[in-house]
């Protein structure tokens, strides 16, 4: 399940390459860049909000589109109001997505972890089911 | 009971997820930098990330490959030119006119005496950990500036062929600074700079040791930082930088 988006990903990748869309040149890419960061973070946010049965899809999408429309924004402000907000939002949502992939992490690890020791207790009553199962030996 | 339970549905995320994942790999491959984009995109960055992303994308291997065919090519170049020009004497002229004007335009290598200048950053400064160069007086490092200066100076004083840690210098050189480092002739060398030239060694010192020269100007900041010395015989290389041109013709009544 953590496969399809990954899919998607390299899909759209591969539309975008298909319909030969020149890359964008000059600032506008770097805005764009940067507002990629932040389609990535509302991405990690999605996947983690689905682990924790917290994910509403209205909320996802629009948190999506517009993270990406104000960081696109703030990275242009920055640029005319001669402050490096690039900076700024790099930071931000480089820190906001390595929490994020941490926390993905750990549940994905703690549901594994479960998930064996589950296994191994059900084995241990099936053993003991089948040992109180067997007949006494006659004395 | 709580609102939101009914309309969490579990899993049901992976739809949306992957939806806006395509978008994302949309974006991400509209904004990556391309070859046709690179130079659009890199004057946006900062100094030393953009010296990075150049040691990065410059393959120095292919370069080293393609300057020595550049000097195997020509050296071909001049022997076709001999074995032409030993037929007969008419072409033969032409031939030494030809070979005196590529010696002269740097083309071939040269052999001869002169002297060898050593342009070091000031150790006085060096190795004090990252970030060394913070604080440090501008003086204290060899700035392209100071290699040009020396250059010129080694040409004004009669030396006939020069050159910066082995890159020739030629008709339409340059040496210009990128960040932390020089460029000769579009390359980057790496400090120590050594700026060999051929001429007579004797006059080059004189000239060069001038008080209030440049050398003495670098000497203030650090005695260290300046090392001359006169060699018996030396070999430059050739020019092998672009000799392509694409604007420069002569003008048409010329014969």
């Amino acid at each position: 399940m953590i496969l399809l988006p990954i899919i998607a990903l390299i899909l759209g990748a591969a539309i975008a390459l298909a319909i030969k869309l020149p890359a964008i040149p000059g600032v506008y890419g770097q805005y764009l860049a940067v507002a990629c960061l932040a389609g990535f973070d509302t991405i990690c946010g999605g996947i983690r909000a689905g682990l924790e049965d917290k994910f509403r899809t209205e909320v996802f999408i629009t948190g999506f589109v517009s993270n990406v429309l104000i960081a696109f924004f703030i990275a242009w402000l920055g640029d005319q109001i001669y402050i490096n907000l690039f900076l700024a939002i790099a930071l931000v949502l480089g820190a906001r997505i390595f929490t994020n992939l941490s926390l993905i992490r750990r549940y994905g690890l703690t549901k594994w972890q479960d998930a064996r020791a589950r296994k191994r207790l059900q084995a241990q009553a099936q053993n003991q089911a089948v040992i109180a199962s067997q007949p006494e030996p006659n004395p | 009971m709580n609102p939101f339970v009914s309309r969490i549905n579990k899993e049901s995320w992976v739809a949306p997820v992957s939806g806006m994942c395509l978008v994302l790999g949309f974006m991400i491959c509209m904004a990556w930098v391309t070859q046709s984009t690179r130079t659009s995109r890199q004057n946006y960055l900062p100094l030393d990330q953009r010296q990075r992303v150049n040691d990065l994308n410059v393959d120095q291997e292919a370069y080293q490959r393609v300057t020595a065919e550049v000097s195997k090519l020509q050296l071909d170049k001049t022997r076709l030119e001999k074995a032409l020009s030993s037929h007969d004497g008419q072409s033969k002229v032409l031939n030494d006119s030809l070979q005196e004007l590529k010696v002269f335009a740097g083309m071939t290598p040269v052999v001869g005496p002169g002297v060898v200048v050593t342009l070091r950053d000031s150790p006085k400064y060096s190795g004090t950990g990252m970030g060394s160069n913070i604080g440090v007086s501008p003086d204290a490092t060899i700035h392209d500036v100071d290699a040009l200066k020396v250059v010129n100076e080694l040409i004004a004083s009669g030396a006939e062929a020069v050159a910066v840690n082995n890159h020739r210098i030629a008709g339409n050189s340059s040496l210009r600074c990128v960040g932390t480092t020089i460029l000769v002739n579009d390359v980057k060398i790496a400090s120590p700079v050594v700026i060999r030239a051929i001429g007579d060694p004797n006059t080059i010192m004189g000239a060069m040791n001038m008080p209030g020269g440049v050398l003495a100007e670098i000497r203030q900041t650090d005695p260290n930082m300046v090392q001359i010395e006169a060699v018996k015989s030396q070999e430059l290389p050739e020019f092998v930088g672009n000799t392509t041109r694409k604007y420069a013709k002569p003008p048409k009544d010329s014969k």
